[in-house]
């Protein structure tokens, strides 16, 4: 189910909500948190109740090993030691987020590698695979480590499939979570919470369904549909999709951490105006946090650690191994690769230049680092090595600048018919408005505070009253056409 | 010595910064150089010179030197 439904909104958010206040306040609390599994399993498998099967084994598979992994009283006793648990349980992992996610991409390479002609598995990918995967490798490595001890099915598959962030993240921490849905005050209803979590529910419903959704028409018709773009062309389609992306991805992330602020549950926030940012590590910090901490965590320090010593020269390499994985786990294909690869170099060099301590003014560093992020999400767009190509050809100006019928008939005023965008942009079916609703989404993600501060500043008044209705009523009204959150594809 | 002692000298090294003086209110904000990386260098560092380890988890929940100052002390007196 989609956080952007009518049927999200008005029936099943309620009543999980009701029913599972309902029950805590009967002190039935082992029932209130099976009735949240249970909605959540509902909410996946509204999507595809195929792939039920297939995440109930992931979680008990994890379950097991995890407590076997924490049972360090029957160490002695085992006749196999902790690390080689561990390292088949995240085998297994690995080689299931494998199987489902990139077999179809590894069948592809080996043919046109070989020329060979192995029929492709068309592998249809579990809506969430990639993050509740990522969530029980890192819960597997803290049980290995002994940091999370659990030994109720019930809460661990509540941690791991807990509606809000079942489907894209935020990525959560076992130790974060437990104690929340075990606290007593998380079972009563608190008006506070509930009043930020449907503020924060409706800002991003609001960047989703109206910014978001409203770009992608140009975004699909710019990178799918068109055969070449012109500079101004591509320019517009790149930096939609970039709004796109924020808008599309923080706005989910709002709704996942507003709908948890609803069960008294704080998620941890994943964005902080990431087009603001002045340098890559800065880009980093605020983009898509739950990943970075995660790609820190558990991928560089293991890779560092892994090094003889620990030299600047290591650390750099292990920035880039970890960033080119990051960049593979969003998707099967050359494309993500190359996007992955792209971010962990451009941090080596920043990485090079804070060390020798190379100073640029500010707006010089915020304009590099805009169009470095704007250019890499070309590929993290693309289809196919072409499509990336066909559009950054457009964007170094290799197609020519505007069409040729905008300059033969050129007059001031014709900018400001209808007419002038549509000859602009022929091919990416553009109208004037496009050229606005881009450039209003770029100054929103870079003028605007973001979600988390106005949070911070939230008072329950007339004002924020009348802010929420009247957001919440045009999104709704706008809620034609339902779409998929971009992140669901990873 | 004093473990914040120790701690001084281990982040002068890693921040290259011979005037550096840490409390146990010291944050990332407070020092340009701590970023996430550093942050595990540091970690590193630490570990070497109280032949201690952290978990990969513990990482991220240490966010001033007096987080990491309890943890040592805490991990030395397991040992």
């Amino acid at each position: 189910m989609l956080f952007n439904s009518y049927e999200f909104i008005f029936f099943f958010l309620p009543l999980s909500l009701a029913v599972y206040y309902l029950l805590n306040r009967k002190r039935l609390t082992v029932a209130a948190n099976a009735w949240l599994l249970f909605v959540s399993l509902f909410f996946y498998s509204w999507w595809n109740v195929k792939y039920l099967p297939l995440i109930l084994g992931s979680i008990l598979f994890n379950y097991t090993i995890g407590g076997l992994l924490a049972d360090s009283d029957s160490l002695k006793k085992k006749a196999v030691s902790n690390k080689a648990i561990l390292v088949f349980g995240l085998t297994a992992n690995i080689l299931f987020l494998g199987y489902f996610k990139y077999m179809d991409f590894f069948i592809g390479n080996v043919n046109s590698l070989f020329a060979t002609n192995l029929p492709l598995l068309q592998i249809i990918l579990p809506l969430g695979i990639s993050f509740f995967t990522i969530t029980q490798i890192a819960y597997l490595v803290d049980a290995y480590e002994g940091l999370v001890k659990e030994k109720n099915l019930l809460s661990y598959a509540l941690f791991v499939t807990f509606f809000p962030h079942l489907l894209a993240g935020p990525i959560l921490h076992h130790k974060e979570m437990m104690p929340q849905f075990d606290a007593l005050r998380s079972k009563v209803l608190n008006y506070k919470n509930l009043s930020l979590g449907l503020f924060l529910f409706f800002i991003g419903l609001f960047k989703k369904v109206v910014i978001a959704d409203a770009l992608s028409s140009i975004v699909k018709a710019g990178f799918d549909k068109s055969l070449s773009l012109n500079f101004v062309e591509a320019w517009v389609t790149s930096l939609s999709y970039t709004c796109q992306l924020y808008f599309d991805f923080s706005g989910y992330s709002d709704m996942a951490v507003g709908v948890g602020l609803m069960f008294n549950i704080i998620l941890p926030i994943n964005f902080n105006s990431p087009y603001k940012a002045v340098n890559v590590i800065d880009f980093w910090k605020r983009w898509h946090i739950s990943l970075s901490n995660f790609i820190t965590t558990y991928l560089y320090t293991p890779i560092l650690r892994s090094c003889s010593r620990i030299t600047f020269t290591h650390s750099m390499i292990a920035i880039f191994v970890a960033m080119f994985i990051s960049g593979f786990w969003h998707g099967a294909g050359w494309t993500f690769i190359i996007w992955g690869a792209l971010h962990g170099a451009a941090l080596v060099v920043n990485h090079n230049w804070k060390k020798r301590k190379i100073k640029m003014p500010k707006f010089l560093a915020w304009f590099i680092t805009f169009n470095f992020v704007n250019l890499s999400f070309v590929f993290f767009r693309a289809k196919g090595w072409d499509e990336a190509i066909k559009v950054f050809k457009g964007m170094f100006g290799l197609n020519g600048f505007i069409p040729v019928e905008v300059y033969e008939n050129f007059s001031l005023l014709n900018i400001f018919r209808s007419k002038f965008g549509k000859t602009m942009l022929a091919g990416i079916d553009g109208r004037n408005s496009t050229f606005w609703m881009m450039l209003l989404a770029l100054l929103f993600a870079l003028l605007l505070k973001n979600s988390n501060e106005l949070t911070k500043e939230f008072k329950p008044s007339w004002r924020t009253f009348a802010f929420v209705i009247i957001i919440s009523f045009y999104t709704l009204l706008n809620m034609g056409k339902v779409s998929e959150f971009l992140y669901f594809q990873f | 010595m004093d473990i914040i002692e120790i701690l001084n000298g281990i982040f002068r090294q890693v921040f290259d910064d011979d005037t550096l003086v840490v409390s146990r209110a010291t944050t990332a904000n407070d020092i340009e150089e701590w970023d996430s990386l550093t942050h595990i260098n540091l970690a590193v560092a630490v570990e070497m010179k109280f032949k201690i380890k952290f978990a990969l988890g513990e990482l991220q929940t240490l966010k001033n030197v007096g987080d990491m100052v309890d943890l040592i002390n805490n991990k030395i007196a397991r040992q």
